[in-house]
C-alpha cells in the first residue's frame, strides 16, 4: 500500500497550486484572518505560467482610462483574452484590478518601471489600451514573502489530487507529497478549497513531435483543478472553445505581445492590417486576434511569416529585450547570443501553437469565485467564464480567498475527511499504480491521449461521426490506463495522475463539442458550418452527478 | 539535454532541484550534486539557472527547439 500519513491536517482554507491566483487568495484569505495551507505540486518561488515573470497586467486605473470601466471592458472582449466571459465577472475584475496593481507595486513588484503607468503592447492603433507594462521577473517570489509574513503554511511537492464532499459540500481533501521517491498521501480536513492550477497543457501534441513539455505556458500545469472539480460535481463551462497561442516557432515561449515587430512574409510585405512601422506602444496585433495567419499563409504556400525587428529604433529594441527578461524569458535571449541571433540583423520565424485550455474554458465560478459546490471556489487561469490571464488571475485570486475565509468563519468545526470512502478508494488505486512491476508508463499515455484529441477534437475539424468515434476511443484508452498504468516512484506517479486528469478534462472537451452543433471560432463543425445567431448569448456548462453527464445552455451574465 | 550543472562548481545546495518547475532533478542524497533525471520534462524556463548562486548551471536548449531564421535582406531567404 501508499504510505499514508495518518494524522490529517486540518486547515480553514485550502488552496491547491501555488501560482499567481493562489498566492492572492492565500494572502487575501489570511489578511481576513483565516488559517491557510497552500498545496504547491513544485515551488511557489518557481512554479507555474508566471514562475520567470510576466511583463502585461491587464487593468483598468480611471486615471488613465477615465471614468467608464466600460471603455475597459470592450477592448477586453476585443483582445487576445477574447469574448467567452461573463461581462458580470469582467466589471468585477476591473473595478478591483487597480487596486491589486497597488498592492503588488506596495509589496516589491515594479508596476510602474518607468515612472508613470505605462500601457504599451497588445494594441491597436487609436484604441485605448488595457495591458499595463510592468517588471515582473520577481513576482513569485515576492509574492511567496508576502503569504509567508502574513503566517501562511506553503507546503511545496504536495500536488492536491482529490476534493473530499459531504452533502454536497467541501470537507477535506487528498495530496500526495512527491518530496522524496516514495510518495506518501496526505489527508486535508478543510473547510473550503479554492482550486488555482492554472492552465492546461499536454492534452494536444506540442510543436516538437515527442517533446511534450516544450510548451508556452507551464507543462506541469494539466487540468488538475479543472478535473477534481468535474469528479467533485462542479460545472465547466466553454471547455469546446479551442484557444491557440503564437510565438517564435518550435521554441515554444509565451510573450508575442513584448516583440516590437512587424509580421512579415518572406518579401517583406506586413500581412497584417495594423502597423508597417513597429513602436512600443503597438507593436503587431496580428498574432494575438489572427494567429492562425501563420498556419494560414503556410498552408496556402505563402508562408513562412517572420518577426521583422530590423525597423525598431534602437531606444524601442532595448525597451523589448527588457520586456523579455522581465517577463521570463531569458533562455530564449541567451540561447539568441549564444547562436548569434541578432534581433537587427534576422528576422525570427513565428508559428501557432497547439490548443491548451486557459480562462474562458474551465470552472464556473460566481461574483465571489465559488462554484456551485458549497466551499469550493476557483479562480485564474482554469476559471471558464471569465478570463484576464495574470490580472485575472491576480484579481479573482484574491477574491477567492476573501470569499473563501468568510465562509470558513461561519462554519464552526471540522470533518472528519479522512472517513470519506473517497480516501480509502484513492489509496487503494495509487497503490496499485505503485506495486505493479509493468504496464505502461504515462508518457505512453499522455502520447495516446494527444493523439486521440489532436484527430478527433481537434481545431482543423470536428464532426459528430469524429467526434463519436473520438470519445468513444478515448474512453478506452482511459480504462485501460485505469487498470493498467506503472509508476516507479512519486515522480511518475504524479504525472500518471496528471495523465488520467488530461483525460478527465479531454472526455468534457467531446462531450460539450458534440453538444454544440454550430461552428464558433476554433470550434469548427464541418455538420454544422454555420454560425448560429441564437447560440450568442449562450454557453454551454457540463457537470457530473451520480455518475451522469449534465449538459446545460445557460444565458451570459 | 536541458540543465547542465558543472560540478566543480556546485555547492550541493539543492536549491535548482527545490525550485524546478517541473521536477526535472532529484537529488539522491543530500549534500550530493542533484541528478538531472528527466531532461525530457525541462520546460527551459531558466529558474535553475536564475537561481543557482553558484551560477553552475546552463540551460542547453535541444535541437528540435531550435529558433528558425533568416537573413532580413534576403528576400528569397523566406
Amino acid at each position: 500500500m501508499i504510505d499514508i500519513d495518518k494524522k490529517p491536517i486540518e486547515v480553514e482554507v485550502l488552496i491547491a497550486g501555488g501560482g499567481i491566483s493562489g498566492l492572492m487568495a492565500a494572502i487575501s484569505a489570511a489578511d481576513q484572518g483565516a488559517g491557510v495551507v497552500v498545496a504547491e505540486k513544485a515551488n511557489t518561488k518557481r512554479s507555474g505560467s508566471g514562475a520567470t515573470g510576466n511583463d502585461h497586467f491587464t487593468c483598468y486605473i480611471p486615471e488613465v482610462h477615465g471614468d467608464d470601466v466600460n471603455v475597459a471592458i470592450k477592448e477586453l472582449f476585443n483582445s487576445l483574452l477574447g469574448a467567452y466571459q461573463d461581462v458580470s465577472l469582467a466589471r468585477t475584475f476591473f473595478l478591483q484590478s487597480f487596486d491589486r496593481v497597488k498592492d503588488w507595486h506596495q509589496w516589491g513588484i515594479d508596476m510602474k518601471p518607468h515612472g508613470s503607468w505605462e500601457f504599451t503592447g497588445h494594441a491597436y492603433p487609436g484604441r485605448p489600451r488595457i495591458f499595463l507594462k510592468y517588471a515582473g521577473s520577481n513576482q513569485k517570489q515576492v509574492l511567496t514573502d508576502s503569504a509567508r509574513k502574513r503566517g501562511v503554511r506553503i507546503e511545496n511537492h504536495l500536488p492536491l489530487t482529490e476534493i473530499l464532499t459531504k452533502d454536497g459540500e467541501v470537507v477535506g481533501a487528498v495530496g500526495i507529497s512527491i518530496k522524496d521517491e516514495r510518495p506518501v498521501m496526505k489527508i486535508f480536513r478543510t473547510k473550503c478549497v479554492v482550486l488555482t492550477t492554472g492552465t492546461t497543457n499536454r492534452l494536444y501534441p506540442a510543436p516538437s513531435p515527442g517533446w511534450m513539455f516544450n510548451t508556452a505556458f507551464c507543462p506541469s500545469n494539466t487540468g488538475g483543478g479543472r478535473a477534481m472539480a468535474f469528479r467533485a460535481g462542479a460545472k465547466l463551462i466553454n471547455m469546446e472553445i479551442p484557444n491557440t497561442h503564437a510565438g517564435p516557432k518550435y521554441l515554444a515561449r509565451c510573450g508575442k505581445a513584448t516583440w516590437i515587430g512587424v509580421y512579415k512574409d518572406p518579401s517583406g510585405k506586413p500581412v497584417g492590417p495594423f502597423v508597417t512601422k513597429p513602436t512600443r506602444e503597438l507593436g503587431d496585433i496580428t498574432a494575438d486576434v489572427w494567429n492562425s495567419v501563420f498556419p494560414d499563409y503556410h498552408k496556402s504556400g505563402k508562408g513562412p511569416v517572420y518577426i521583422d525587428c530590423t525597423e525598431t529604433s534602437r531606444e524601442d529594441l532595448d525597451y523589448m529585450i527588457w520586456g523579455l527578461e522581465h517577463e521570463g524569458n531569458t533562455a530564449m535571449l541567451s540561447y539568441m547570443a549564444s547562436e548569434g541571433i541578432d534581433l537587427r540583423k534576422h528576422r525570427i520565424e513565428f508559428m501557432k501553437y497547439e490548443p491548451f485550455l486557459i480562462g474562458s474554458r474551465g470552472i464556473e465560478i460566481d461574483q465571489k469565485a465559488e462554484t456551485n459546490i458549497k466551499g469550493l471556489y476557483s479562480a485564474g487561469d482554469e476559471v471558464g467564464n471569465f478570463r484576464a490571464d495574470i490580472a485575472g488571475a491576480a484579481t479573482f485570486g484574491w477574491i477567492a480567498g476573501k470569499s473563501a475565509s468568510e465562509r470558513a468563519k461561519r462554519i464552526a468545526g471540522f470533518h472528519k475527511a479522512e472517513e470519506s470512502p473517497l480516501v480509502q478508494d484513492r489509496a487503494k488505486f495509487y497503490s496499485e499504480i505503485l506495486q505493479r512491476e509493468s504496464g505502461p508508463s504515462w508518457k505512453e499515455a499522455n502520447l495516446t491521449l494527444q493523439q486521440i484529441m489532436n484527430d478527433y477534437a481537434g481545431i482543423t475539424v470536428r464532426s459528430e461521426t469524429l467526434l463519436k468515434a473520438g470519445l468513444k476511443y478515448l474512453r478506452d484508452l482511459k480504462r485501460k490506463a485505469l487498470t493498467t498504468l506503472f509508476a516507479e516512484n512519486s515522480h511518475s506517479l504524479m504525472r500518471c495522475l496528471e495523465t488520467l486528469d488530461l483525460m478527465d478534462c479531454g472526455e468534457t472537451i467531446f462531450l460539450t463539442a458534440l453538444e454544440r452543433k454550430e461552428t464558433r471560432g476554433l470550434h469548427v463543425r464541418s455538420d454544422f458550418p454555420f454560425t448560429n445567431p441564437l447560440l450568442q448569448e449562450k454557453f454551454l456548462t457540463v457537470q457530473q452527478e451520480q455518475g451522469n453527464v449534465r449538459l446545460e445552455w445557460r444565458d451570459k451574465r | 539535454m536541458p540543465p547542465i550543472i558543472d560540478k566543480e562548481k556546485c555547492n550541493a545546495c539543492g536549491v535548482c532541484a527545490d525550485i524546478c518547475p517541473t521536477d526535472v532533478f532529484r537529488s539522491a542524497r543530500r549534500k550530493e550534486t542533484p541528478e538531472i533525471k528527466y531532461p525530457e520534462e525541462c520546460w527551459h524556463c531558466n529558474a535553475c539557472v536564475l537561481d543557482c548562486k553558484q551560477t553552475a548551471i546552463t540551460l542547453r536548449i535541444p535541437l528540435p527547439a531550435m529558433m528558425l531564421h533568416v537573413e532580413a535582406n534576403d528576400k528569397m531567404a523566406g
